[in-house]
């Protein structure tokens, strides 16, 4: 084993782990405040990009489509709220959770009648050759990811803790009963938290879009791996579920790299499921549900 | 009252005689209702866990895939009676339960789900990557029919009476169960844990009984769909798996074991009716759902026995006590 | 009261001669199968399996059918699944009764409609890169390359262009499994080592990890028998590492999805296919030539779109069970066609001319396959 192949699992492990955090901070942000954990992200995902693509392809300027696809991504995310998730969220949380697959369902059907069976291309946002040192190379369009991530957590932090709406939020998030008795209205906040975790998700399709072939059912990967690092990182913490995004992406890259292409899944599981263990040992209320499930 | 027990007479009589009859003796209507059978036990099964003791898992398929296996492998490859090889797969699918929900139930909430779909999805892997055991991604070919008390089911329609005998089986056992004072213990563990833990009851055996019996049946169900299909490919025993079977449970109704089986049968009738809409089935699927969680709590059976107590067919709640 | 009884009875006795097929000599037809995938992710292949099929059930039919028969093709959805697979088998077999059966996209499926059309003893004519075991499945037959072919013929050129060691980037999965098998014995036939062995995640979006792996062993070429995207995201890969050595993918490449997807690429891909592909490359005394340029025409001015490897492998199908149904003198009887077509021999097809016998139940050659590469956004046959 040489250094270059060395080098190149680490940047192997930066693409991936760059795509997982992003994810994670949509998931996250559904989570932080409305507790629940959305299933459909990955459709998001996906409507994201490919509406991005669409409306390139009929000459939209760039930044322009990449506007209006996170509108609408919002959009969708809220209409989705009011409808759906908020009839649901005083049953059990298994009715929670079966509704955000059925969503999930529903959208990715809804992806495939709109935009068929064949996956698509999309253009990096910037071009130019990948980073090179020695035999390795990384894309571009992975520091865009990481950029965006990285935005995307200033941002958040900055209205959580710097505005009077993020700080009322938070205030509701930790104790619901208290903040409606002071006016904050938990419905708006839901609202609020879903149309950002759906912009979010549809962020995270565009720019992860150039790097590979996107089609109608490309969202449940990052969405699967985007909820393994959000489970190990805690479901508390933003930062944190970004850390652990890249941290599953080079334990994944690593695995292939040093153990075994073939059985890299059982091991990203197998470590999901010992933190899993760990936290629940430290912490007696692990999973948070005060739904009693 | 007199009413209800004609209503099942005739359900069983039709279930009996439905492959000589409106079946057409035909290979292909036995065919249809052993995969329904099947998928009846899966969701029964899984019913078992979620609505009744209360715990999320989207790890089914694993169970049903080390059932699958088991029979099909030491069938094909060590010459196993399939009853013996079914035994191996209820044991075995038993222990890894016991093991692994001892550790896995004491999580809560989005963490068991995720640690469930965990075990499915490595399971998968394992299936996958153990070619030279279980034929990898190409399969697993040869597997005879079933064969007990040295009669072998070759015929479609004899392995239906007997599918549909283990279905009936499983259906007892689960009512047994929830009728038992383990199931009320359940029902309290399931609507407020660290109450009943005061109680002095001992969630965590509690719920891992139920774990394992709920694998044990998920087994049953794999080694049937083995000597059934005659071949086996991992395909089938994926994570997509375990969430239909847990949408199968919610359509017909979480907590009632009635409701699952109907959820089941729906799921599995439907395409038989939907043939022509092919690519709106996904779309479709996901709308149905969608519409029974929120315009129908108690799932489709809740519908279905709220129109019966209405036709007087079934009693109300306070005539019949609680019998249903 | 009698009047009315008198009445129905006309009316009954009316309808009855009414009737359309009750006394009139009904037109001779037979019906063969097809499960194919019209949903679910094997659904683009479905597609052109369904349109080659009844292109050729015409074709045949408009010639004048089989020993006196017209040909009625009923098609099923598999839905991209063995369970669903086995459901419309056996639905074609004992509802409509079909004599023989065409379709299937991969090994599993193949595996789950042949052990039903194996035991209710009807001829089973698929398309897949399911290894064929004639002695344990008489019933099966094979219209697509051997996958040793499509893994030896790439390897039979490398081996003129002195390559000197292969990498394997095998998907997890069934073509995964049949690459590397497949991959071992051409290694041996032509002397050509394989240096190294990686799997990937089909849905994985990065696989430079096991191409710099593979390429710590100098490798030659590399192959990687998969299909579509993942072929398309390896191709990508390897041309953001440098990695500049010929990729060889698996034959189901030979579409034009794949070659919308790889056109931009620097990476030199070789797609082993059959001649079908190639239509103007072919030799004037080609015996194969004549019919699959009447067929490209066919298929262009009934869908607009040319033929390809995969419409080739249907169109196969049907005419392998028409030429068993001649040779037998038989339309209806499912175990006879199948003798017949095991009798075909020197039958010249779209994929190659075909020779069947009871161990070789495929019947062409690897030399009936070709490679191509793709210049300008176009198919190239490579010499």
């Amino acid at each position: 084993m040489d250094i270059s192949q060395i080098i190149q699992f680490t940047f192997s492990g930066l693409t991936l782990g760059s795509i997982y955090a992003l994810m994670a901070v949509s998931l996250s942000i559904v989570y932080k405040v409305s507790r629940v954990i959305s299933f459909a992200q990955g459709e998001f995902f996906v409507f994201g990009a490919l509406t991005m693509i669409t409306l390139t392809g009929i000459g939209v300027w760039a930044p322009l489509a990449f506007a209006l696809s996170v509108l609408m991504a919002a959009l969708l995310g809220s209409i989705i709220e009011q409808a759906l998730i908020r009839p649901v969220l005083k049953t059990t949380l298994g009715t929670v959770i079966t509704m955000t697959i059925a969503i999930s369902l529903a959208l990715r059907g809804l992806a495939l009648l709109l935009w068929g069976r064949g996956s698509h291309t999309s253009a990096t946002f910037s071009s130019g050759e990948p980073i090179r040192i020695l035999d390795a190379a990384l894309q571009i369009q992975v520091l865009w990811i990481v950029g965006v991530t990285g935005a995307a957590l200033l941002l958040i932090w900055l209205f959580f803790e710097k505005t009077m709406l993020g700080i009322a939020i938070r205030a509701s998030a930790d104790n619901p009963v208290g903040a409606s008795l002071v006016g904050i209205s938990i419905r708006k906040v839901n609202l609020l938290a879903w149309s950002w975790g759906s912009g979010l998700g549809a962020v995270a399709g565009m720019v992860v879009a150039p790097l590979y072939f996107l089609q109608y059912g490309s969202g449940v990967l990052p969405m699967v791996n985007g909820f393994i690092a959000i489970a190990i990182s805690g479901l508390k913490s933003i930062p944190a579920a970004v850390v652990a995004g890249f941290f599953l992406g080079f334990v994944e890259a690593y695995s292939i790299g040093f153990v075994s292409s073939q059985f890299s899944e059982v091991i990203v599981f197998t470590v999901l499921i010992v933190v899993l263990q760990i936290r629940s040992k430290a912490a007696s209320g692990a999973g948070f549900d005060e739904k009693g499930m | 009252m007199m009413k209800r027990r004609i209503i099942s007479i005739a359900a069983l009589l039709f279930l009996a005689l439905y492959p000589v009859t409106f079946g057409g003796s035909s290979p292909y209507h036995s065919a249809i209702m052993i995969v329904l059978g099947i998928y009846v036990i899966l969701a029964i099964s899984l019913d078992l866990l979620v609505g009744f003791a209360g715990q999320i898992s989207l790890g089914h398929a694993a169970f049903y895939a080390i059932g699958a296996y088991a029979s099909g492998i030491l069938t094909v490859t060590y010459n196993m009676s399939p009853v013996g090889a079914m035994l191996v797969g209820l044991s075995l699918s038993g222990v890894i339960a016991a093991f692994i929900g001892w550790s896995v139930l004491k999580l809560r909430g989005y963490y068991l789900a995720m640690a469930t779909m965990g075990l499915a999805a490595i399971t998968h892997t394992l299936i996958i990557g153990m070619q030279s055991l279980t034929g990898g991604a190409s399969g697993l070919r040869d597997v005879p029919p079933f064969r007990i008390f040295g009669i072998s089911m070759d015929s479609y329609v004899h392995y239906y009476y007997f599918v549909w005998a283990m279905v009936v089986l499983v259906i007892v056992c689960c009512l047994a169960i929830i009728r038992s004072p383990m199931g009320r213990t359940l029902m309290a563990i399931h609507s407020d844990e660290a109450a009943a833990s005061t109680l002095g009851i001992n969630c965590a055996f509690q719920k891992t009984s139920t774990f394992v019996a709920s694998s044990m049946f998920a087994s049953l169900a794999g080694s049937l769909y083995a000597h059934y299909m005659g071949f086996l490919a991992p395909d089938d025993f994926s994570i997509f798996t375990s969430v239909h079977i847990l949408v199968m449970v919610f359509l017909g109704g979480v907590g009632t074991i009635y409701g699952a089986a109907f959820g089941a049968m729906f799921l599995k009738l439907l395409p038989e009716l939907t043939h022509t809409f092919q690519d709106y089935e996904l779309l479709g699927n996901g709308l149905i759902l969608i519409v029974v969680l929120v315009f129908m709590p108690k799932g489709l059976w809740g519908v279905i026995t709220a129109v019966g107590r209405k036709l007087k067919l079934t009693g109300d709640a306070i005539s019949e006590g609680n019998s249903e | 009261m009698k009047k009315a009884i008198l009445f129905l009875f006309v009316t009954f006795f009316l309808i009855l001669m009414v009737s359309p097929g009750v006394s009139q000599a009904a037109e001779k037809v037979v019906k063969i199968g097809g499960v194919y995938p019209l949903t679910g992710y094997l659904s683009w292949l479905g597609e052109y399996y369904k349109k080659a099929a009844v292109l050729q059930v015409d074709t045949i039919n408009k010639a004048g059918g089989v020993n006196g028969y017209k040909l009625e093709l009923v098609v099923y959805d598999d839905q991209s699944s063995p369970e669903e697979a086995t459901r419309a088998t056996l639905r074609l077999v004992s509802k409509d009764q079909v004599v023989a059966v065409t379709g299937t996209a991969t090994a599993p499926i193949t595996g789950a409609v042949s052990s039903v059309a194996n035991k209710n003893k009807i001829p089973a004519v698929l398309s897949s890169g399911y290894d064929v075991k004639a002695d344990k499945e008489p019933f099966l037959f094979n219209t697509a390359h051997p996958t040793f072919f499509a893994i030896g013929r790439p390897f039979m050129y490398l081996k003129k262009k002195n390559v000197k060691g292969a990498g394997l980037l095998m998907p997890i999965g069934s073509l995964g499994e049949i690459g590397i098998t497949n991959s071992n014995r051409a290694s041996q036939q032509f002397g050509i080592p394989i240096v190294g062995e990686e799997r990937f995640d089909v849905k994985a979006p990065d696989v430079t990890a096991q191409l710099a792996k593979l390429r710590g062993a100098n490798p030659g070429a590399i192959f990687s028998f998969t299909t579509g995207e993942p072929a398309a995201l390896v191709a990508k890969n390897m041309a953001q590492l440098k990695f500049e050595v010929p990729l060889v993918v698996s034959h189901g490449n030979a579409t034009p999805g794949f070659l919308k997807l790889a056109s931009g690429l620097t990476t030199n891909v070789l797609v082993p296919t059959g001649k079908i592909m190639v239509p103007d490359s072919l030799s004037a005394n080609d015996p194969c030539k004549a019919l699959i340029v009447n067929f490209n025409k066919l298929h262009m001015e009934r869908y607009g779109e040319p033929a390809n490897y995969f419409s080739g492998l249907l169109a196969d199908a049907v005419m392998l069970i028409a030429e068993g149904m001649r040779i037998a003198k038989s339309s209806t009887d499912p175990v006879k066609i199948r003798d017949g077509i095991e009798k075909i021999k020197n039958f010249p097809g779209l994929g190659g001319v075909y020779s069947m016998s009871a161990s070789d139940h495929y019947g062409t050659k690897m030399e009936d396959m070709v490679l191509i590469t793709i210049k300008g956004g176009k198919w190239v046959q490579v010499q």
